[in-house]
């Protein structure tokens, strides 16, 4: 086959935003873990690693500029480095927000029970995974599903904000009345509880948009193998 | 055709009989077919060339014609203004339809054919003659009996050359380099006014500087001209071109669509591995 250094680069390129997006997803998964188990040394390895992703996405964003300088890639292959160009993006923010997610364990195993991290985690997690794997398997179908799903997963996203949001009121109300009640209550303790309310909604936010990541890499492979932009917006 | 023109020229008219041709009026922003090819088939002896080829060319666009080596795509470059008569084995089947007239009808003047559709080659082939001598010769040949100097000046301009050779008309062609060459060649093409100007590879003998300023003017001469054009370089038929056809291994014309989708989104397989270089 003609140019065959570039099909390999081509293929080698596949290979690695498919091995990122795995990367990526390990460490969602010890994020997760970290923010339900509190597990601190989890979570500093989740974010003193995310060097390590930030350096994979810039040789690939390295290597897609070369790419289309030095190999003008048309057609078939020029969607394959434009999706892979924005897909490592996406890659990389997801990395980003599992440091926070992991951050959020706090010493004490701090996201407030009102939110199921580990269940919305292993959801958001799903997402990337799955769009991964579409992208490596050049998949339509299952990059229109991932999009599909995406309305579900917002959907539990809303419910467990509004039941983190009731917690807080009711921790309000519970310092409302320690504050005029004549029985003195323990400060540090509502303290404790508004801090893994705040915690769980910044999870929840970002659980979501880590979703909405996934949403982003499935649109970017459906043009990549159809020319098809209807999931980009 | 500009039958309906009353400058101080020969007739326009491609025949030697009187024929009704419609207007052309070359400041509507139309893009009307200006080049058809219908059901064509060109032969080299026993050898086919091209093979049942139909296609619609734009007015006022530049198509790029693009393929492998020996796919038939400079044969039927060469078909629209019958450059291919020269070739004494060259059969030719079907039609090109030009101003409404299929060119290879008995009626047609090849001569007056080629002053409507210009031709610019791959290697720049100036006269040994001044640079004025160059552009005006075509002008002369017609018998053009208007103010030659004018012509020369602004095809020299359409060429955007004008500035680089204003003060040394009387130089020889050949003293140019070889960008200059080509646009030189340009402006002796488009000194006749024809319609349709065709290129075969008009930049593969240019450096990139001189290739550059050749792309450049095709895209200011598509304004006024409709421009075919035969380029080996996939990523040049990209740049410059608004459609582009693609001609494949036996002389048949595989896909032909707007530049943009056959450089995306092709629709042919074949195509997308051509273009891709995965076979070629």
């Amino acid at each position: 086959m003609p140019r065959e250094n570039y099909q390999e680069r081509l293929d080698e390129l596949r290979e690695d935003v498919v091995a990122m997006g795995e990367t990526v997803c390990d460490r969602l998964d010890d994020a997760v873990e970290a923010a339900v188990t509190g597990d601190e040394e989890l979570a500093r390895s989740v974010i003193e690693t995310d060097h390590e992703v930030n350096e994979t996405y810039l040789a690939l964003e390295d290597e897609c500029t070369e790419l289309l300088a030095l190999q003008q890639p048309v057609a078939g292959d020029l969607r394959l480095v434009a999706a892979s160009f924005k897909i490592i993006t996406d890659l990389e923010r997801v990395a980003d927000l599992a440091t926070n997610v992991a951050a959020y364990g706090g010493p004490e195993g701090g996201v407030h029970d009102a939110v199921d991290v580990r269940d919305l985690g292993v959801g958001a997690r799903e997402m990337v995974a799955d769009a991964v794997d579409a992208y490596a398997a050049r998949d339509p179908d299952a990059c229109r599903e991932i999009a599909a799903r995406d309305d579900e997963f917002d959907e539990r996203c809303r419910r467990a904000s509004e039941a983190v949001v009731r917690e807080l009121l009711e921790a309000d109300r519970a310092r409302n009345a320690a504050r005029d009640g004549p029985a003195p209550t323990d400060g540090e303790a509502l303290e404790t509880s508004l801090d893994e309310v705040s915690q769980a909604l910044l999870a929840v936010r970002d659980l979501e948009r880590i979703a909405d990541h996934a949403v982003n890499v499935a649109a970017r492979t459906l043009y990549m193998i159809e020319n098809d932009d209807e999931l980009i917006y | 055709m500009s039958n309906t023109e009353t400058k101080t020229e020969p007739s326009d008219s491609l025949i030697t009989t009187d024929v009704e041709t419609e207007s052309n009026d070359r400041t509507a922003p139309s893009h009307r077919t200006a080049v058809a090819a219908r059901d064509l088939n060109v032969y080299y002896g026993d050898e086919q060339a091209i093979d049942d080829v139909s296609i619609e060319i734009p007015e006022k666009r530049v198509t790029a014609l693009i393929g492998p080596s020996g796919c038939g795509k400079s044969t039927f470059l060469r078909c629209i203004n019958r450059m291919n008569d020269m070739i004494e084995v060259c059969r030719v089947e079907g039609d090109v339809e030009f101003g409404g007239k299929n060119v290879y009808d008995a009626d047609v003047d090849p001569v007056a054919l080629r002053r409507k559709i210009g031709m610019v080659f791959q290697k720049p082939n100036p006269f040994p003659k001044s640079i004025r001598d160059n552009v005006a010769y075509g002008l002369k040949i017609q018998g053009f009996d208007g103010d030659v100097d004018a012509r020369v000046e602004e095809s020299l301009k359409s060429a955007a050359l004008w500035d680089e050779v204003k003060d040394q008309l009387d130089s020889s062609g050949l003293d140019l380099s070889g960008g200059q060459q080509q646009r030189l060649c340009i402006a002796r093409a488009i000194a006749p006014d024809p319609e349709v100007i065709l290129m075969d590879e008009p930049t593969s003998a240019l450096d990139p500087v001189a290739a550059s300023k050749i792309e450049d003017l095709i895209d200011d001469l598509a304004e006024e001209y409709t421009v075919i054009i035969v380029t080996h370089n996939m990523q040049q038929a990209a740049r410059i071109s608004d459609r582009t056809a693609v001609f494949l291994t036996g002389g048949r014309l595989v896909e032909y669509d707007d530049t943009t989708k056959i450089f995306e989104d092709p629709e042919e397989q074949r195509v997308e591995d051509y273009i891709t270089g995965k076979f070629g």
